[in-house]
């Protein structure tokens, strides 16, 4: 409806963007599920720091060599640098907005992407050396 | 020139949280924004773990400077800090969970439920140095 006659713009311009990107479901979805993953990850995560504690560099080497803990590791690093990685966007686009938030979902992607290859590269090299 | 407010399409200006002028402060906020506090620090607490698994990965030497540190006064604080954002972030994360599943929404609930994560975040940290330190 327009409210002048002379208005050129059409209704469908007026009303688009206004509403939700329609993308949230899978952000939602992904949060959610791997912090159902990472509540019992980070337990076993946590008994493996203690269990580390006290070990010396082969300690820890001849810990990690062993297929549980190195799976137990691996599959909380994957699960918590998604999660790291979606909820830092949350925290993005909450509070930056126009250019400077598609520079920081850029550096923050870049950020999550970099410290899961270095974090499983390294676990790898500790277990398979 | 008007107010971004009144323009259409994508130059229209999108509301921004926080809404700390709209809202008085309540126990169920505060602990979301601490929730928010500790995830952002577990952001940064993570590249402790980095370290960590690369020092292991490299030879003695370079495990020991990361030993050193970890073992430092410093070190121990910051370890202590993050262990406090990974227990926080863990329980208030596991009421999430029940709020979003339906539950633990009424009014005297929610607020203990808020309480219950900081104690109990709080408890647990407390509790697993007790056992690094003293048990195991």
């Amino acid at each position: 409806m327009a409210d002048h006659p002379s208005d050129l713009r059409t209704p469908v311009s007026r009303v688009r963007f206004l509403g939700s990107a329609r993308m949230g479901t899978t952000d939602a979805w992904v949060v959610h599920l791997t912090s159902l993953a990472l509540a019992p990850l980070t337990l076993g995560f946590v008994w493996l720091m203690l269990d580390l504690l006290h070990k010396d560099y082969n300690g820890v080497r001849a810990e990690l060599e062993r297929p549980i803990p190195a799976i137990l590791l691996l599959a909380f690093l994957l699960a918590g640098v998604v999660h790291m990685e979606f909820g830092m966007r949350s925290i993005i686009v909450d509070y930056i907005g126009g250019q400077p938030r598609a520079w920081a979902l850029a550096a923050n992607t870049c950020f999550a992407a970099l410290l899961a290859l270095a974090c499983v590269y390294a676990t790898l090299r500790v277990a398979f050396t | 020139m008007a107010s971004s407010d009144a323009l259409p399409g994508p130059h229209r200006r999108r509301p921004l949280s926080p809404h700390l002028s709209i809202y008085r402060p309540t126990m169920t906020m505060a602990m979301s924004i601490a929730h928010r506090i500790s995830g952002a620090a577990l952001y940064v607490g993570v590249l402790l773990l980095a370290w960590f698994l690369i020092a292991a990965s490299a030879d003695a030497t370079t495990f020991a400077v990361f030993s050193d540190f970890i073992g430092s006064f410093i070190g121990q604080i910051v370890l202590f800090l993050v262990s406090w954002a990974l227990f926080h972030h863990l329980v208030g994360g596991i009421r999430h969970l029940v709020w979003d599943a339906g539950y633990g929404l009424d009014a005297p609930l929610r607020d203990q439920l808020a309480w219950a994560t900081l104690i109990g975040g709080f408890a647990l940290t407390v509790l697993v140095w007790i056992v690094g330190y003293a048990v195991w």
